[in-house]
């Protein structure tokens, strides 16, 4: 494996607010990084700067081994596709792809025949063959996605910065173009490094994902190894997918929250506290509220609020201590769904092997 | 608000008043115009209906007491004049509002710097540009001293329509062309330009028309040459006839059908695009 | 600066660090900027700001009959406070200024009210300001000179209202007064006033004035609570354009008074007319004097620069 991007200790400030805060990442040729991280995070300005659009004001940034430091946006040789897709509203789907062939300033293609081969054989592989003289207001959101993706590929760009790429897009288009984009990817063999704020298109299209907070990586691995191991607190919250009470720790070898206590998950967290226990939502079973907990269950009660469907699972909504929403989901594949009467007392119980704890 | 019928029909009923107080002065040039000449004056009644004032202006009648205006040369000037400072006004227009994109030391003095040029009253500007030029021994001419000052007065309205432009240009078309490999220079020229023309062309037209009626400031500035408002003025320190009238009318007319062919086009492409839109909706 | 902003980041050693480098990044950046307000700035500095110190420094010339000499004397000064026609002539220019800079709020207000607030459509918010800038095409010098044949004795105006019975006798200070000369100036520069007061308007969101009826706030409480303050910054324009254009007025007053009311402009002009620069210095920077106060003063209501 060689390192083809090789960020290190990037800070950047806006108006004395710290967007990025020594940040260091590095990717592999050939790799697909997701970057996750909420709004304000701080995720965009590190592909901005990383592309060259502002400059950091400090840290090193290697692309294959050479400083960037300097080197215009332009020069640099990283294609990036913005949210918006940014096309140029004026010229045809065709000149749109063209356009970085035809003007830019290291090796342009002169012979339009050239261009063209490029360009109809980059539009294929989106699947826009027949697209080309349309205007950029004729096509619809997702033929915009493309356009904005073949014209980044038919650069040949060492790297590919995504920033929120299918943001704009609506559900069942994003995952149509998730598909699409690994499609691609095979295909061609690039490089990606791709930001989102969606934690399921990051752990969908990422060798690796990388977590971002306040400016740092919280932790960065494979999506299977964030999904069940988040590096911290925060990290799982970010996932979306935990209940989470803080707490602290009891005398009595638990974890305590408000009233209840939890045993710890494992002897070596004993002693963890004041601090975070998480559990997943798909870590949990309801029980009657009458119905005693099998050996070794951790639980608390919880009002019954409602649920939502989703297709392959279903989300049930609780009130627990506190007025603190808590939440359920079963995989429709395991378990069978239940009914629950709104208003209700239950108990939600889990096996605290299944939970985490961060201090 | 709109759900105010007598308001909203009391506010509508003023307005085509304010309007026809905005126009009241061409229904009475209009009618003048067409004075009986030479030896009818500019004002009620008309005592014979005719159109000799139109021909004086082109020189149709036989020589009376009345000089013909001005206008061949003095309107050449004035056009000739108007363009050269819309092209300089608009280009420093840009350019500075370009620089304003990004933030830098020194802006809000740049700013106002330039904002003072349509602050300051024109007859200042006109007296002091003839006092430099006086004491550096150079020649006042329109196509010199006329042209900066009226540049001083343009260039403010293009740097602002020029700016509200870039303010609500979205500078991610302009990011994608660098990461492309284009660079600043060419991606300005293939993108930014032709994205913000629509801009460029109504700062040009704002600064056209002001330096076209530009009146104080020009009449120190200009020298001997006059231009088109000067010749005006110069008229009315003497004595007036309908000719002017009939001038008046003849630009008015001239502006009108201008707009009307502007209207024509404008509709025509808008209608083009909604063409192509319905088209989509079928498809 | 610098200093302050270090304050702020508290003393964080990363950002301590960070923040000096920010402050010399980017040095292509600033180059090209410095490229490309240089020729603006250059162009004013010449062209405006060395002409008005000029016109400053030769109001303390000496005049000759029809020279003037660097050799400095405050006599043009002494001449124009003492005497009761100039000093005159500023008083009635201030006094012109405020009444036509009413006329044109109290008369351009409904109207740009009604452009900006009550059409919606956008298409015909531009025709109908397109009509009000269409007269601008015509020389204002002829437009001027067409209230001539309106107010005269024998005037459209007179001959309308003999007609209707108002009057037995034709009115005769219509023409040649001060009144003619303020119509005039009405006239021409209400546009300015309309203009940013309607694309202030038009900037509105119509959901805060529902809310608010909504709430029950009468029409003239959401006039005088949302709508006038939002429209502040478009008076403050308007008033800064018809202010600077009537100060510096003399064709009106020419053409429309028959010389009876003499302003700052008309001073300016005819001193010029007659080689006595120095003099005409001095009016120039009592005019300029007036000026700066008054877009100062109207300055204070709202900040421009934001409201771009």
């Amino acid at each position: 494996m060689t390192t083809i991007l090789d960020v290190k200790n990037v800070t950047k400030l806006y108006d004395g607010e710290v967007a990025l805060d020594g940040l260091s990442v590095e990717l592999q040729v050939n790799e697909y990084l997701s970057l996750l991280g909420p709004s304000g995070s701080g995720k965009s300005t590190l592909l901005r700067v990383i592309a060259g659009f502002e400059m950091s004001d400090a840290g090193d940034i290697h692309l294959a081994g050479e400083s960037v430091a300097g080197v215009p946006a332009h020069k640099r040789g990283i294609g990036f596709v913005s949210q918006g897709f940014a096309l140029f509203p004026h010229i045809s789907v065709f000149d749109n792809v063209a356009f970085g062939l035809r003007h830019r300033e290291d090796d342009p293609v002169r012979d339009e025949g050239d261009v063209a081969r490029r360009v109809n054989e980059m539009l294929d592989l989106v699947g826009l063959a027949d697209l080309g003289d349309r205007g950029i207001n004729q096509i619809s959101g997702g033929q915009k996605q493309r356009v904005a993706l073949a014209r980044t590929l038919v650069a040949d760009p060492k790297i590919i910065l995504l920033d929120e790429p299918l943001g704009a897009l609506d559900a069942n288009l994003r995952a149509r173009m998730r598909i699409e984009l690994r499609r691609i990817r095979q295909q061609l063999g690039i490089t990606f490094m791709h930001v989102t704020g969606n934690e399921q298109e990051a752990l969908a299209m990422g060798d690796r994902v990388a977590v971002l907070d306040n400016g740092r990586l919280a932790q960065v691995a494979d999506p299977d190894t964030v999904y069940n191991q988040p590096a911290s607190a925060r990290v799982a919250r970010f996932l979306n997918c935990y209940n989470m009470f803080e707490g602290r720790a009891g005398d009595d070898k638990q974890f305590c929250v408000g009233d209840a206590s939890f045993p710890y998950p494992s002897p070596q967290d004993a002693s963890i506290g004041p601090g975070t226990y998480c559990v997943r939502f798909d870590k949990i079973r309801v029980a009657p509220a009458t119905a005693a907990p099998r050996p070794g269950e951790a639980g608390v009660r919880a009002t019954f609020i409602t649920s939502e469907y989703s297709g392959p699972s279903i989300t049930y909504f609780f009130e627990g201590q506190g007025n603190k929403v808590l939440e359920v989901e079963y995989h429709l594949s395991h378990r069978q769904p239940e009914e629950f009467s709104p208003g209700s007392e239950y108990s939600l119980l889990w096996s605290p092997g299944d939970a985490l704890v961060y201090s | 608000m709109e759900n105010r019928p007598i308001l909203r029909s009391a506010l509508a009923l003023y307005t085509a008043l304010f309007i026809g107080f905005l126009y009241a002065p061409f229904v009475v040039l209009g009618i003048l115009s067409f004075q009986s000449g030479p030896e009818g004056g500019p004002q009620f009644p008309i005592t014979e209906w005719s159109t000799y004032w139109y021909e004086h202006i082109f020189g149709l009648t036989p020589p009376s007491r009345v000089a013909p205006l001005p206008i061949g040369e003095t309107l050449v000037r004035s056009l000739t004049l108007a363009f050269t400072t819309m092209v300089t006004s608009t280009v420093l227009g840009t350019m500075t509002a370009q620089a304003f994109r990004r933030r830098f030391k020194g802006s809000g003095f740049v700013f106002y710097l330039v904002v003072l040029g349509m602050i300051v009253p024109g007859v200042l500007v006109g007296l002091g540009i003839a006092l430099v030029a006086n004491n550096l021994g150079i020649s006042r001419a329109w196509w010199g001293t006329a042209f900066v000052a009226h540049v001083v007065y343009t260039f403010p309205f293009a740097f602002l329509v020029m700016l509200a432009i870039f303010n609500r240009f979205d500078k991610s078309v302009e990011e994608a062309a660098w990461s492309l490999g284009v660079p600043p220079m060419r991606t300005f020229r293939k993108v930014t330009f032709p994205l913000i023309f629509p801009g460029v062309l109504s700062s040009m037209l704002f600064a056209f028309t002001l330096s076209y009626d530009e009146f104080p400031r020009t009449l120190f500035a200009a020298g001997a040459d006059l231009t088109l408002p000067l010749a005006i003025y110069g008229t009315f320190a003497v004595e007036i006839h309908p000719n002017l009238f009939a001038f008046g009318v003849l630009t008015t007319l001239f502006s009108f059908s201008l707009l009307t062919v502007y209207g024509i086009l404008m509709s025509i492409s808008i209608h083009r695009a909604k063409k192509v839109a319905i088209q989509e909706e079928i498809e | 600066m610098e200093e302050a902003r270090r304050r702020i980041q508290g003393g964080s050693g990363v950002s301590a660090v960070a923040g000096v480098a920010a402050e010399k990044k980017d040095p292509r950046a600033r180059r090209i900027t410095a490229l490309l307000v240089a020729p603006g700035i250059i162009w004013m500095v010449l062209f405006l700001v060395v002409p008005m110190l000029m016109m400053v420094y030769v109001s303390f010339w000496t005049q000759k009959t029809f020279t003037i000499e660097p050799t400095l004397t405050l006599n043009s000064w002494i001449a124009f406070f003492s005497s009761e026609t100039y000093f005159g002539a500023l008083l009635r220019t201030i006094r012109i200024w405020l009444i036509v800079l009413a006329a044109t709020f109290f008369l351009g207000y409904p109207t740009a009210l009604f452009i900006g607030l009550f059409i919606k459509n956008k298409t015909i918010q531009t025709i109908v300001l397109v009509l009000c800038v269409v007269p601008f095409w015509t020389s204002f010098l002829i437009r001027v000179l067409a209230w001539r044949p309106m107010l005269g004795k024998e005037g459209a105006v007179n001959i309308v209202l003999q007609k209707i019975g108002l009057i037995s006798q034709p009115i005769e200070v219509l023409l040649f007064t001060e009144f003619s000369v303020v119509i005039g100036m009405t006239q021409i520069y209400v546009v300015f006033m309309v203009g940013p007061i309607a694309f202030m308007l038009s900037r509105i969101d119509p959901s805060l004035i529902e809310a608010a009826r909504d709430l029950g706030a009468s029409t003239w409480r959401i006039f005088r609570t949302i709508i006038f303050p939002l429209s502040l910054p478009g008076v403050v324009v308007g008033a800064i354009f018809v202010s600077v254009m009537v100060l510096g007025e003399f064709a009106t007053s020419a053409a429309l008074s028959g010389r009876k009311v003499n302003l700052l402009g008309n001073i300016i002009v005819t001193q010029v007319g007659s080689l006595k620069w120095a003099f005409a210095a001095v009016v120039g920077v009592m005019l300029t004097a007036v000026m700066a106060i008054v877009v100062a003063a109207l300055l204070r209501l709202a900040d421009l620069r934001k409201e771009l």
